[in-house]
């Protein structure tokens, strides 16, 4: 209990007192891909190649997907960067993956966070993390 | 602004953004969804203005319990100041007289500073001075909602203009309170800001909450200066 108190603490206090340091610098940006039964690795909601103003307007109000989009991408970066938080973001990660991809159960699934970066003039990337593989439960969905 | 009529404006604001917030979430997650319905039905409790602590109250607490189950904001800033405000708010209610000010006082600092900060660092930074920081947003941060969008970060001249546009009325925003009309002005900017940020980065709870926080900087103004 006195553990949950301290953790629920430690994630208050910054929200009492916030940095506000939006954008300070543009790192490394992390993209989210998984594979089923040793497909090639597919990127989670790749996004539209144009969206419409009406579209635009109308994700003022609902925009559910993207917002779910946007918390990938923080647990990735709390996964890559953050060795406390590693374990809850993972298990996240992992149990929004199998959802959003539809895999089905008994299936063999796997997540791997791809970083991309500037190097000089061009877009470098990496793998930072590639997630053990493992057999989809019946209950996943 | 009359200091009543802020708090209840405040209320009202953060009562919608949360009520979308809620009705988001409750589509997209699969476990506990009963706590959104629950936050939903406090926003309703909250909008008719009888209770007002109390559900004010609740509602923070469902908040803590969201902050502990994703380990943190679900949405970054945004949910921050989601808590921000109902922290705010809550002591406004619950707190005394002069107290009770100071609470919603220090709302309106933080939404001044969370103007200034963030011209702040970006100014002191080389890759936003030359405009290259916002062309990587374009080229291959997670933000812009369409793979067209990353075609802007073939336009350095013009994305330059807009991050020192953003850095100079971010650093400028302060100023504002000098003047009601001037703070009118700023926050009609700011507004603007945050909307072109949910258009193109898909940001649209920053721009309702954020929203929220405006009367708290109205009151502040007046009670300081106006």
């Amino acid at each position: 209990m006195v553990s949950v108190i301290l953790r629920l603490l430690s994630l208050y206090l910054p929200v009492l007192f916030p940095s506000w340091r939006f954008f300070k610098t543009v790192g490394p940006s992390p993209r989210v891909e998984y594979r089923i039964n040793d497909s090639d690795w597919i990127e989670c909601r790749h996004r539209p190649h144009h969206v419409g103003v009406g579209r635009m307007l109308r994700r003022m109000l609902w925009n559910p997907r993207w917002n779910e989009q946007l918390f990938l991408v923080s647990l990735s970066e709390r996964l890559a960067s953050d060795p406390d938080q590693a374990g809850h973001a993972r298990q996240e990660l992992e149990d929004r993956l199998i959802r959003l991809s539809e895999a089905p159960p008994g299936s063999i699934f796997a997540f791997r966070l791809i970083f991309l970066t500037r190097e000089e003039h061009r877009i470098g990337m990496f793998i930072e993390y590639e997630s053990p593989t493992i057999t989809v439960p019946d209950n996943a969905l | 602004m009359p200091f009543e009529t802020a708090l209840r404006l405040t209320e009202i604001a953060l009562t919608l953004a949360v009520l979308q917030q809620s009705i988001e979430h409750y589509a997209t997650e699969r476990h506990n969804r009963g706590i959104f319905l629950v936050r939903a039905g406090l926003c309703l409790w909250l909008l008719v203005g009888i209770g007002s602590p109390a559900s004010l109250a609740l509602l923070l607490g469902t908040s803590m319990l969201l902050l502990y189950r994703f380990q943190g904001p679900y949405n970054g800033g945004s949910d921050k100041m989601t808590l921000l405000i109902l922290s705010s708010l809550t002591a406004a209610r619950i707190a005394p007289g002069q107290y009770a000010e100071l609470a919603f006082a220090y709302l309106g600092a933080q939404l001044l500073l969370s103007y200034f900060v963030s011209g702040w660092i970006k100014i002191i930074n080389p890759a936003w001075r030359s405009g290259e920081a916002l062309r990587d947003v374009f080229r291959f941060s997670a933000y812009p909602v369409s793979e067209g969008l990353r075609r802007w970060a073939d336009r350095p001249r013009r994305l330059c203009a807009a991050g020192w546009a953003v850095m100079v009325l971010e650093l400028a925003f302060p100023l504002a309170l000098l003047h009601p009309v001037a703070l009118l002005v700023a926050l009609t900017c700011t507004a603007a800001f945050h909307f072109s940020n949910a258009c193109f980065f898909g940001l649209n709870r920053f721009f309702w909450i954020w929203l929220s926080a405006y009367p708290s900087l109205l009151w502040l103004q007046s009670r300081l200066i106006g």
